[in-house]
């Protein structure tokens, strides 16, 4: 499934676009002018990734600062200890897609019970 | 106020109580302080994105920061969430933005609310709504100046206008380059005395005879009790023995380039009210900010502010400084001096203004006008 997410010429470097689709992913063009795609819900709290600060290749969390590897998913320190899923990102016709990976993300606690069913 | 039995030398004071009554502090704060132009940081200490200053003014913390446009910006020192102060320190540097330390509510530096836990969950909050609750500011002569008003009075008229009534024009103290001279030293004094008696000292010079003897020695004038600012456009003249505006009557810093002539050997004073002195010599700028604390304390502010050569070459600027440090001390002393006999029941009605000193009058009107009484 391709989800298509927005132009790239309307995608700065720089800057993140958050997919409202559940759970929702964020879309990264950065300085160097790659695009990635991981969840945007960062794993320690719902917290939106693309609201952080992106370095390079890796995302700091908005709230307290784990930072995620945009190329793998992977957490550099707590309070995150779990990886964000990665997507795959396609550039057809200067639009961006994401293809949403199939994995069982790692949502936060609280969102995780929501998903579920239970109360938060 | 009633001054009937007062010869005609004479006029009356306030009463003791404007100086001791926290409920009159109180009233001065939210209608002085929270209403007006008060200056609260040179512009040069916020030298990066993120750098900030907490400063008290009135009954409200207030955030001032540089913005990663450069522009300065002032907050309200308290988390939109549930009220938490958000810095606790008098000064400071974020990476990138004030985080509340309590629920990790996160606001950029333009004071936008940019992440908070569950808020992607709740897009029916706006994100400049519940930003930072911004208030005025404005950047003068290197200054950094905040106004907690929702519809500021003018800063033309309110502060530019007190330097004009002063000087005669604004070229006069533009000449001096103000916001682009260098801090050479500042001095923070904790004084335990109202704010309108370190005012009162301010305006008038009958005591510097007595309590400024090098004062008095470079400013031979000054030995007849009427102050630079009892004039309009006067400048003070250097005693004709007397190199620079020393403790010791030496020579002087280099010049700014822009005094003209007659600005030249002499010492011009300015009161911005409510808070600020400005003292101009030709080498150097004296910069004084009140923080009045307490009805019966106030933290002032001191720069010396040279050219920016003069700074960065390590120049000896010691006895530049030490003569204004001194005309500090023994004023503030005397403020401390008059602060607890504020509250003697022989100043109940409180004490009289020689001529020299009737301007001072005009200052308690405006206070009384201020405070509606």
């Amino acid at each position: 499934m391709k989800i298509p997410v927005c132009r790239l010429a309307d995608l700065p470097r720089g800057e993140a676009y958050r997919l409202e689709i559940d759970p929702p992913v964020s879309v990264f063009h950065t300085d160097d002018g790659e695009v990635f795609a991981i969840d945007d819900t960062c794993t320690h709290q719902d917290a939106s990734l693309a609201d952080g600060w992106l370095e390079g290749c890796e995302v700091e969390c908005p709230l307290h600062a784990s930072k995620f590897d945009l190329r793998t998913g992977s957490v550099d320190s707590p309070p995150a200890k779990l990886p964000v899923r990665t997507h795959q990102v396609v550039v057809e016709d200067g639009m961006i897609y994401v293809e949403p990976s199939q994995a069982v993300p790692n949502l936060p606690p609280c969102v995780g019970a929501r998903l579920a069913g239970g109360l938060a | 106020m009633t001054s009937t039995s007062l010869p005609d030398s004479l006029i009356a004071t306030l009463s003791g109580s404007y100086y001791t009554d926290p409920g009159i502090f109180a009233q001065e704060q939210e209608r002085i302080f929270e209403t007006m132009w008060f200056c609260v940081a040179r512009a040069s200490e916020l030298d990066k994105p993120g750098a900030f200053r907490t400063v008290e003014v009135g009954r409200e913390s207030i955030i001032v920061t540089r913005s990663r446009d450069n522009a300065i910006r002032a907050f309200f020192n308290v988390c939109r969430h549930r009220g938490a102060k958000l810095c606790t320190e008098e000064t400071g540097e974020v990476k990138r933005a004030f985080q509340c330390p309590y629920h990790a509510w996160t606001y950029d530096l333009t004071g936008k609310l940019i992440a908070a836990p569950n808020l992607t969950k709740m897009p029916d909050v706006g994100r400049t709504e519940y930003g930072l609750a911004p208030v005025h500011v404005r950047e003068w002569l290197g200054y950094v100046w905040v106004c907690l008003a929702e519809e500021p009075p003018s800063f033309e008229e309110e502060v530019v206008g007190a330097v004009v009534t002063r000087l005669g024009d604004v070229e006069s103290i533009e000449r001096y380059d103000i916001d682009s001279l260098a801090v050479g030293k500042r001095i923070v004094y904790d004084v335990k005395a109202n704010w309108k008696l370190i005012i009162e000292n301010f305006m008038e010079c009958y005591h510097c005879a007595t309590i400024h003897p090098e004062l008095t020695e470079v400013l031979p004038e000054f030995a007849d009790g009427y102050a630079a600012q009892y004039y309009v456009g006067h400048g003070a003249e250097f005693g004709s023995d007397v190199q620079g505006f020393t403790v010791d009557g030496s020579e002087g810093l280099d010049r700014i380039p822009g005094v003209s002539e007659d600005q030249d050997r002499r010492y011009y004073a300015i009161t911005v009210q409510p808070q600020v002195f400005i003292n101009l010599v030709p080498d150097h700028v004296i910069f004084h900010r009140m923080y009045p604390v307490a009805a019966d304390r106030t933290i002032v502010e001191c720069d010396w502010l040279y050219l920016k050569d003069v700074v960065d070459s390590g120049k000896d600027v010691s006895r530049s400084v030490e003569l204004f440090d001194r005309v500090n001390r023994q004023d503030f002393d005397a403020c401390e001096r008059c602060q607890p006999a504020m509250s003697s029941r022989l100043y109940a009605k409180g004490g009289v203004l020689v001529p020299s000193e009737h301007h001072i009058g005009a200052f308690h009107d405006w206070v009384q006008g201020k405070l509606g009484s």
